[in-house]
């Protein structure tokens, strides 16, 4: 049993409400670190080692630091709550369940920051969120949390609540904060970065959901106590989104302490993979991320057991491992195709691009072009071979990381399934009536199910 | 006078050059001049914000300081990228660099139809220069291009989307120049699109300005369109009083016809200064201007079969930069395509049809010795033209 630090309190009736949130313990951090200096608030959050949860795993202490503080200028604190990539729904259940737990977490890193306008930028799909996110902020200002002269320490915060428009760029946090001031949801070019000049040209930190709620365990805790859980460099606890073919679908905490072949296979997590088929492939971070098959993903290359930790699943660098991005966990079983999985994934992105520059604008279409000849049994081989080039001047080559995110699981396809792309050339029939993949990438270590 | 600014070293391709701090690194590079300047389609120099998007421009890094001297991790975007003391730049000695902009160019022309020889802007298109230069023979693409309809924005300027590689200059232009925000980008993607705002026209005074930074043939002039080839055109420099902007255009005429007036260009593709509505497109007569002489075509033109003044021939250490290579320079062009051999510069008047018919020395009758580059003011002299 992995320890709980974000949703242990979860369970408890009304946990929503401010009286409930208080009465369990709740607002205690805020009390705690607004009688510390806020450079020592910083300090508290290095010390724990706590890292991004948005997907790249920055040290969030070290991001905090970087932020310039010139004189008579304001500072922004901005929440990312701009959750889209799929397979990703962590923050959904950390802020319809616990709005408080990232209110108060909130209130904490604007305290360290110096921020006296925080902003939670929200996925505009997630509308009734805002509601519930809107009654908390009401309810914490009412209860003297927010506003003017916070616990008497003369510190003003007021936090707000801005819906996005349902664009997955978004998401990244210079597009963000240009869709914050307004403007069209296009990435800055960086360097300047924003911790330099962000929000309205004033230095900005832009945080996920869940990094800002592990900072009120991390108050509560200690910074050095919280860095005790977990392992090695990946401290604390994560939340992973599980979803596909498992049978119990959810958002699960772990301690980074479980193995993968645990997370998927044991009853307190995934539970298995549904219907008594057996594992073919899984996305361990969301669908940016490589996709792994069965065998890749149990063991490393090394022949290790791969734990659910940034180092373990990261391990192999891309030719044979992947990230731990955003916990979005996505399993296949024997019967998913790969080809067609990877087909969805291309359309997403190229919807999804802000056609801003050329490599990721006309690139991710021409992926799903191609890929839906290929996934319709009209594909050639040397199409196969023009797909791994095009996904290759697509990544590195782009503005922000969503050309990246959109190559990655295009050449992680074709690298570990390249013969189930040549058996679509080769049955072109059968690929259109069939939509199963080649079955034989399933299960290699034999972990007997039903 | 305030202490010298120290100035920071950079060495680009094996050329080491000072600029000052603050500079792109391909601002510094075009210190240098040559083919060591990395092409740039969306970048403008005087267009703020412009630049990083079309990635033609990518360079690698090989050494960011000399205090830093680690390379940097990706190819960057040159002209967003200021330059550091001790930086090394890898342009055309990087394969990995020419591969990408391989990619880049390929990329810019999957949507772009190939149908040079019907647009109104080739032979001064900047996508048919990259692509010459960079990109490959044929295209991999196989599938329907975006096509758009033609969209006539007011009475002087006409979108064709089809055309248009996204490089936002034009938005830049229309928000810093002509300063009204009617124009903008719609939709996402690779089905985003440049558009006036519900269809409107675009009714400031510098809106023109437009036509003269779009790379490609989008943004196209009413006045002009399909009028002439802009290699058969004789581009001369003329000024006149003008109450709005600085009066400094080119005219581009043949015989005795003013066909078209745009801004000066530099050797970059860059207008030298914004020019009004009025200027490009009412003064189509020659006694509307006081003509200044034949302008001198760069390495940017095309349509002077190779008689370029003012060209940047590459440096003495080109040919070890390119390790034996020749380079490929736009000029060359002429050995592919003949496309004009009439030596313009030397005539002495602006051509007609019969110069390009056979008579290589006949010019217009009544227009002033440009060759002499005197330069005489035409207004009232020229019986024919003038009312």
């Amino acid at each position: 049993m992995g320890r709980k630090v974000l949703l242990d309190k979860a369970h408890i009736e009304g946990i929503r409400y401010y009286d409930v949130y208080r009465k369990n313990g709740g607002y205690a951090a805020v009390e705690k670190a607004l009688k510390m200096a806020p450079g020592d608030v910083v300090e508290e959050v290095k010390k724990s080692g706590l890292r991004g949860r948005g997907g790249a795993g920055f040290p969030t202490g070290m991001k905090w630091s970087f932020l310039a503080k010139p004189e008579g200028v304001p500072r922004y604190l901005v929440c990312n709550a701009d959750e889209s990539e799929p397979g990703t729904f962590k923050d959904r259940y950390l802020m319809e369940f616990l709005p408080h737990l990232l209110i108060e977490g909130l209130i904490v890193a604007s305290w360290a920051l110096g921020s006296n306008r925080t902003y939670i930028y929200i996925r505009g799909e997630y509308a009734w969120i805002v509601d519930i996110l809107e009654q908390a902020i009401a309810e914490a200002n009412q209860a003297g949390f927010l506003g003017k002269n916070i616990l008497g320490t003369g510190f003003d915060c007021q936090i707000y609540v801005q819906r996005g428009a349902g664009a997955y760029i978004c998401g990244e946090e210079t597009a963000l904060i240009e869709s914050l001031e307004g403007k069209r949801g296009n990435p800055r070019i960086k360097p300047p970065f924003p911790a330099i000049k962000g929000l309205y040209d004033c230095p900005t930190v832009v945080n996920n959901v869940e990094t800002l709620a592990a900072v009120v365990p991390i108050m509560n805790l200690g910074g050095e106590e919280y860095a005790k859980i977990g392992v090695g460099k990946s401290t604390g606890t994560k939340l992973i989104s599980a979803c596909g073919n498992i049978n119990k679908p959810g958002v699960y905490e772990i301690d980074m302490t479980q193995s993968v072949e645990e997370f998927i296979f044991s009853d307190e997590y995934c539970g298995g993979i549904a219907n008594g088929k057996r594992l073919k492939a899984c996305i361990p971070g969301g669908s940016s991320v490589p996709i792994l098959p069965a065998n890749l993903l149990l063991k490393t290359a090394k022949g290790e057991q791969r734990m659910m930790t940034y180092e373990s699943l990261a391990d192999g660098g891309f030719p044979t491992g992947s990230m731990m991005g955003s916990g979005g966990f996505i399993v296949l079983d024997e019967d998913q195709c790969v080809v067609r999985h990877t087909l969805s994934l291309a359309r997403f992105y190229r919807h999804e691009s802000c056609g801003q520059c050329s490599p990721c604008r006309e690139g991710t279409g021409w992926m799903e072009k191609i890929l839906t000849k290929l996934e319709y049994g009209k594909g050639q081989m040397s199409d196969i071979d023009l797909l791994w080039d095009i996904q290759r001047k697509i990544e590195g080559n782009t503005i922000c990381p969503l050309g990246d995110a959109a190559a990655w699981p295009v050449a992680a396809a074709i690298r570990h399934f390249r013969d189930e792309f040549e058996w679509h050339v080769t049955h072109p029939e059968e690929a259109q009536v069939r939509n199963f993949g080649l079955a034989h990438y399933a299960d290699p270590l034999e972990v007997a199910v039903g | 006078m305030s202490e010298e600014k120290k100035l920071f070293k950079v060495t680009i391709d094996n050329i080491t050059v000072d600029v000052e701090p603050g500079t792109t690194i391909l601002m510094a590079a075009r210190k240098i001049g040559g083919d060591v300047v990395p092409p740039a389609m969306c970048f403008y120099s005087k267009l703020q914000g412009s630049g990083g998007k079309c990635r033609t421009c990518l360079v690698r890094v090989a050494a960011g300081s000399t205090a830093d001297p680690r390379p940097m991790p990706k190819l960057v975007a040159s002209c967003r990228t200021t330059v550091m003391d001790g930086m090394v730049v890898e342009n055309i000695t990087n394969p990995a660099v020419l591969e990408a902009r391989k990619g880049v160019v390929e990329f810019l022309l999957l949507n772009h139809p190939l149908d040079c020889p019907v647009c109104d802007q080739a032979g001064e298109c900047d996508l048919q220069d990259l692509s010459y230069e960079h990109g490959s023979q044929g295209t991999r693409y196989e599938f329907k291009r975006r096509t758009f309809e033609r969209i006539d924005i007011g009475p002087y300027i006409q979108l064709h989307m089809t055309r248009c590689i996204l490089c936002y200059r034009c938005v830049y232009t229309a928000n810093q120049v002509a300063g009204n925000r009617d124009h903008g980008v719609l939709d996402r993607g690779d089905h985003a699109q440049i558009a006036t705002y519900v269809e409107k026209a675009l009714d400031s005074n510098m809106i023109g300005n437009v036509i003269d930074v779009c790379p490609v043939g989008a943004l196209t002039d009413r006045t002009f369109r399909f009028k002439n080839r802009v290699w058969f055109t004789k581009p001369v420099d003329a000024h006149r009083n003008c109450s709005c902007c600085s009066g400094k255009v080119r005219l581009w005429m043949r015989g005795d016809d003013v066909l078209r007036v745009t801004a000066r260009k530099d050797q970059w593709g860059e207008v030298e200064e914004w020019i009004c509505n009025e200027c490009r497109f009412e003064k189509k007569k020659v006694s509307d201007w006081v003509i200044e002489g034949n302008t001198k075509l760069d390495r940017h033109s095309v349509i002077n079969a190779g008689h370029y003044t003012n060209v940047v021939k590459p440096k003495e250490t080109f040919k070890d930069v390119m390790k034996g290579r020749d380079p490929k320079l736009l000029m060359d062009i002429h050995e592919v395509s003949q496309v004009n051999t009439v030596d313009l510069n030397v005539l002495p008047g602006p051509a007609t049809a019969a110069t390009f018919n056979g008579n290589p020395n006949a010019t217009g009758t009544n227009v002033t010795d440009v060759k002499q580059g005197t330069g005489r003011n035409l207004a009232g002299t020229d019986t024919t033209n003038a009312h």
